[in-house]
């Protein structure tokens, strides 16, 4: 009996504990987001209110309406926190250019990820399969470029950029990302292929089936699944990268032209705070549904 | 025999020259992306760095010996500048382990709402570095930000403080807000490695009376090894070369007391179109994030005896 209680007390300890240490984690997830998202459905005018609120007191879209260029139609103008002529806001190209910004990030995004997957499956395939001399060196390299940061080879590639007559283009972006996403993609796609027994090649052979096509026909449709996971995670660098996008280009991608507004003077919180929420849609999407495959590769990627 | 159950792995394939030659061609594009994206810049750099190049860049200029190496070595600015960015990495590698290794062993346990926690955790890893640094510039903010709204509710400041124009408190600050994005990348990481361990080992040892710190040390820990290896120097990494969550959050400000070796490259290179001494600032960030790299594999790096 005596034992039985000590248990029962040690579970609610034991509960106590793990409940608590949840609380403050999601505190600590969620509070700064939080703000974020209650301050994008905060009137301008309503920002000071101290202290600060958790939910504003009369919730509004209109900052969402503003910065997707949508016509308001009662709108609460706050001369000088506002958008100066809050008439025009609709037409404001900055603010509108969030959009169009979009986009680009997602041609962007996209076009990195096809070139990524085009090339680094073919050497990670070469890598998890065969032997040719400098094989060992080549898979050494691209470990340590991952570790290597695009900080310190920025010069050199956008003086490159800059002398091919391609700064300010999508393709100054395309090529810079994807020396940093290749490394990665190879990486894990090299473990998704080791992984794949080597049986089933050994069988198409037998059949007669050339190497290439062997790659194409029997390995390709096993690696769907890592070559989803590899093209989010690509995707996801894409999007996030923040100071190539600076330095090579004129805001052309999301990060580089909210960092624009940061330094506005007549672009205030709230409107940040509802085009911040929009910037992060897509990535968290994508990680949401991808969730389960994208750890697994990270974790095989970064494991070895 | 033995040759024969090799083949196994591909052992096999890899013999003839011609699948060398087909292995070689699959892996050539690759090669040459980065090799010029890569290699050649690195070398580029470092050449660089021994040179007084025009402001254009393009060529190399006049050979300046060490000079711009000199040039640092007796500057002020790059020796706090350097000792900046290794105590804002110091926090960011410690607080980023602690509280993703805590957040690990949490999610590892069962109990109710993990799911919901775990789906949370993605949650800032999702936002680019740069988002961070918005989200927290005014989370902090000293005039409207909820942080300061939460304090003042518990009654831990009695006014608004701007935690971002107070020199001593804009480190702090910083490095947090990057730890908040990064501690969640060491959870998920952490928690993939904690996931494998097989659940007899722990239940033996309790069954053998050993406490749970115990567990933790020789167990636990030991298990992780090689993920928290690899964390760590990810961890050094992002530390060292932090640069978006700064832009946003202080543009190095204020005074310099946010200005990192990061900043400091970004403004030789980019500003003042000073590539010589830009470069040289960059293989010095590079070597001590190599020198930080090897200190956290050689610290935590043990090969398992199994």
């Amino acid at each position: 009996m005596i034992k039985r209680k000590r248990f029962t007390r040690r579970r609610v300890t034991r509960n106590t504990l793990i409940y608590s240490a949840a609380a403050i984690f999601v505190v600590w997830i969620l509070f700064p987001i939080w703000y974020t998202l209650s301050s994008s459905f905060t009137k301008p005018s309503e920002i000071g209110a101290r202290p600060t609120p958790f939910w504003p007191a009369s919730p509004t879209l209109d900052n969402y309406r503003l910065v997707l260029g949508i016509p308001t139609k009662d709108q609460e103008c706050v001369p000088g926190i506002d958008i100066a002529n809050c008439g025009a806001a609709a037409s404001n190209v900055s603010v509108n250019k969030l959009v169009d910004t979009m986009f680009n990030s997602f041609i962007v995004g996209a076009a990195v990820v096809f070139f990524t997957l085009l090339i680094s499956t073919i050497a990670a395939y070469s890598l998890s399969r065969y032997r040719f001399v400098g094989s060992i060196f080549f898979l050494n390299f691209t470990i340590l470029s991952r570790i290597v940061p695009g900080l310190v080879l920025v010069a050199p590639i956008f003086i490159f950029l800059r002398v091919l007559n391609l700064l300010n283009t999508p393709w100054a972006l395309i090529i810079s990302y994807t020396s940093f996403t290749l490394p990665l993609a190879i990486i894990i796609l090299k473990n998704y292929f080791d992984q794949i027994s080597i049986d089933l090649e050994e069988a198409a052979a037998l059949d007669g089936a050339g190497r290439l096509q062997t790659l194409k026909l029997i390995i390709l449709p096993v690696a769907v699944p890592g070559l989803i996971a590899t093209g989010v995670l690509v995707f996801l660098e894409s999007w996030s990268e923040f100071f190539f996008a600076l330095v090579l280009t004129d805001s052309y991608t999301v990060p580089a032209l909210l960092a624009g507004f940061l330094s506005m003077q007549t672009f205030n919180w709230t409107l940040l705070s509802a085009a911040t929420i929009i910037a992060i849609i897509p990535p968290v999407v994508l990680v949401m549904i991808f969730q389960k495959y994208i750890v697994t590769a990270l974790a095989s990627g970064t494991g070895k | 025999m033995i040759l024969k159950s090799r083949t196994a792995r591909g052992e096999e394939s890899k013999r003839s020259v011609s699948n060398g030659r087909f292995g070689f061609y699959l892996a050539l594009p690759s090669i040459l992306v980065l090799l010029i994206l890569l290699a050649i810049p690195a070398v580029l750099t470092i050449f660089q760095s021994f040179f007084i190049v025009p402001p254009d860049g393009v060529g190399i200029g006049e050979f300046a010996k060490g000079d711009n190496y000199l040039f640092l070595f007796k500057n002020e600015i790059f020796w706090a500048t350097s000792l900046r960015s290794i105590w804002f990495a110091l926090i960011f590698i410690v607080g980023s382990t602690v509280i993703g290794m805590a957040a690990a062993l949490l999610l590892n346990e069962k109990f109710f709402g993990r799911i919901v926690l775990r789906g949370l955790l993605v949650l800032p890893w999702a936002c680019p570095w740069l988002i961070v640094g918005i989200i927290w510039k005014w989370f902090a903010d000293g005039n409207i930000g909820l942080l300061n709204g939460v304090l003042l509710r518990l009654n831990l400041i009695t006014e608004y403080k701007d935690f971002l124009s107070d020199p001593s408190w804009a480190i702090w600050m910083t490095a947090i807000a990057a730890t908040w994005r990064q501690s969640c990348l060491v959870a998920l990481l952490l928690l993939a490695g904690l996931q494998t361990m097989p659940r007899e080992i722990w239940d033996a040892a309790s069954v053998d009376g050993a406490g749970i710190f115990q567990r933790f040390r020789h167990i636990t820990l030991p298990w992780l090894r090689p993920a928290l290896t690899v964390v760590t120097v990810l961890n050094v990494i992002y530390g060292l070369m932090q640069f978006d969550v700064i832009f946003a959050m202080t543009q190095g400000g204020p005074g310099s007391s946010t200005t990192l070796l990061s900043f400091l490259i970004y403004r030789q290179f980019f500003i003042f179109t000073n590539f010589g001494i830009g470069s040289a600032l960059a293989v010095a960030l590079a070597l001590i994030a190599l020198v930080g790299g090897l200190i956290a594999v050689k610290t935590l790096y043990r090969k398992i005896e199994v």
